[in-house]
């Protein structure tokens, strides 16, 4: 064979399978054999129903062979985090609490899936609920960097990552609050997008914190990123807040060589290692040279928006967490006696430590004598880090700063010390504070450890970002980049 | 910002119990956490929280029954189920 197929774009592997060189079965068998060679030493993935998958391949290919293709996504595996169900497949969100639970139902973005002919390949690591940046935080398995496998792939998408970089699977979905997507995809070396709010329905996400939760495309490289984002959105009624591309439109990309970039004041000052730094300038160096315009612009609470976002995410998860109660699905503890015993005991044996510390710490700023002084002023917060990005944003295209200060630690690095690890997520929060678009791109190594760059734009902006991404990804070698393994 | 944080009556809120261990872990990582919400305390802010809403209007569905899940569907992803119907512990003692 040319071309292992594990290392090749979704698109090219879409071309293949369009033009009858390739099937959807020899594909999923090549990445059944990669899995079962590297997976265990990458840990990306929970579960993967090797049958049921290849059941999916052989539908794929009668529906090719029968003039019934459903489009660029036909036959194409794509991997999906284990907070996003999937009819018949676990929905474990990496905790005990939800160890034997397997989904009812299809989350509107499987379902999109199926529609367009995609294969839904296996079930992806993740930190519990979505709360961490290292994927430590899973109760099933620990996954590793592929570049590095004594050092983490970030999270709480870590396995969506890791999978991508081990080519393992062409395209995952993973979801992000605070920057699950972007800060594992430039841990990692690959493309993750977070959307506009509102975007992509999160019908069958299991909640984390719901102002702050999107589901996202993660591929190593741009142009699968928008293959799978055009297939991903559309509005929903079951999800409130998804309005889809349909209703607003997305605005269009426009010249990428035209871009007004912003450069927020000292975001690459501080707490930035060097190599990161550096990277993060080239990339900037490269957009000047092709003409797009540089600027400096001032977002001057910015320092308040780790404080506001664990506040808010923390308050949200507390209540949504509250579900967790050992009556209609989830663990239910052995040792019940009255009902509240039961509840206690369940969610005690069920959630692991960072869950019940955030859930701690939600209940707390929302309890009384302190809601006003903790969760309203995050509110006010809130509105103020939102406004000054909308203003920055009225100025420039995009805002462009590191996805992550530093490159992925060693596992069990920060693991004792929590607002460490909350601290990965400076640059990525304030997208979802604000409900913008944002997303990673590859830009350089340091050593060997792969570095990324955070673009953020206006509401629905997605094109633009795509194709600032896509104007130096042509440039670069970082796209397609998987770790030798 | 932190005084009065009470860990036992912040478990008993939340439906946790914790070892002795874990009380005094989360109490002091839980006091260092929110010694960096400080920030929060000291900054001038705006008055109102209208302009923290992400989506400027929220889109209310009409009223009108749709699909679920069916009673197997539901019991069977249950703890504990009988006769179509999930079985929980007993919440009203007997009267009799």
């Amino acid at each position: 064979m040319a071309d292992a197929l594990h290392t090749l774009s979704a698109a090219e592997l879409g071309r293949r399978l369009a033009a009858g060189t390739l099937t959807s079965r020899a594909l999923c068998e090549a990445l059944i054999a990669r899995y079962q060679t590297v997976n265990d030493k990458v840990g990306a993935f929970t579960h993967l129903d090797q049958a049921d998958v290849l059941a999916q391949a052989d539908a794929s290919d009668a529906r090719r062979k029968a003039g019934q293709g459903r489009g660029p996504l036909e036959g194409i595996p794509v991997a999906i985090k284990d907070n996003i169900a999937v009819k018949g497949q676990p929905l474990t969100c990496s905790s005990k609490m939800l160890a034997s639970l397997v989904s009812p139902y299809d989350s509107h973005v499987a379902e999109r899936l199926r529609a367009a002919g995609a294969i839904l390949y296996g079930r992806l690591n993740m930190d519990e609920f979505a709360m961490g940046s290292s994927t430590e935080n899973s109760a099933i398995r620990k996954t590793f960097n592929p570049w590095d496998l004594a050092r983490i792939p970030g999270g709480s998408s870590g396995g969506s990552a890791a999978a991508l970089a081990a080519g393992l699977v062409p395209l995952s979905l993973g979801s992000d609050t605070g920057g699950s997507i972007r800060q594992p995809a430039s841990h990692c070396g690959v493309v993750g997008l977070k959307p506009t709010y509102g975007l992509i329905s999160r019908f069958g996400l299991v909640a984390f914190a719901s102002s702050l939760d999107q589901i996202g495309p993660m591929a190593r490289s741009i142009e699968d990123c928008e293959l799978l984002l055009n297939a991903l959105s559309s509005a929903d009624a079951r999800d409130m807040t998804c309005f889809g591309p349909s209703d607003r439109g997305l605005t269009p990309a426009g010249d990428a060589k035209k871009l007004r970039i912003g450069i927020p004041k000292g975001f690459l000052g501080k707490g930035v290692a060097p190599e990161v730094a550096a990277a993060v300038n080239a990339a900037v160096d490269f957009y000047r040279a092709q003409g797009c315009a540089i600027s400096e612009v001032e977002l001057p609470s910015a320092d308040l928006a780790v404080p506001t976002y664990y506040v808010v995410a923390t308050a949200e998860a507390s209540s949504n967490l509250g579900r967790y109660d050992g009556v209609r699905y989830g663990h239910r503890s052995a040792s019940a006696g009255t009902p509240v015993e039961m509840m206690t005991a369940s969610r005690s044996e069920g959630f692991g430590p960072e869950v019940k510390r955030r859930i701690l710490l939600g209940t707390f700023v929302l309890s009384a004598g302190y809601a006003d002084a903790y969760y309203v002023r995050a509110l006010r917060a809130r509105a103020k880090i939102r406004a000054e990005y909308l203003s920055a944003l009225a100025g420039v295209d995009v805002l462009l700063t590191p996805t992550v200060p530093t490159p992925a630690f060693k596992v069990g690095e920060k693991a004792s010390d929590p607002l460490q690890l909350y601290l990965e997520d400076i640059f990525t929060i304030p997208a979802n504070l604000a409900g913008l678009p944002a997303i990673s791109v590859p830009c350089g190594k340091s050593g060997h450890l792969p570095v990324g760059f955070h673009l953020v734009g206006a509401p629905l902006s997605e094109a633009k970002l795509l194709a600032a991404g896509r104007l130096f990804e042509a440039a670069h070698g970082f796209a397609h980049q998987q770790a030798a393994l | 910002m932190a005084e009065g944080f009470d860990i036992d009556h912040l478990a008993k809120l939340a439906r946790l119990s914790l070892t002795a261990e874990e009380k005094a872990l989360y109490s002091s990582q839980l006091n260092q956490i929110l010694g960096h919400f400080q920030a929060l305390a000291d900054a001038d802010l705006p008055a109102t929280i209208d302009d923290a809403r992400v989506v400027d209007e929220a889109a209310l569905r009409s009223d009108e029954p749709g699909p679920v899940l069916g009673a197997e569907a539901v019991t069977r992803i249950a703890p504990a189920s009988r006769d179509g119907q999930i079985s929980v512990p007993r919440v009203v003692d007997d009267e009799s």
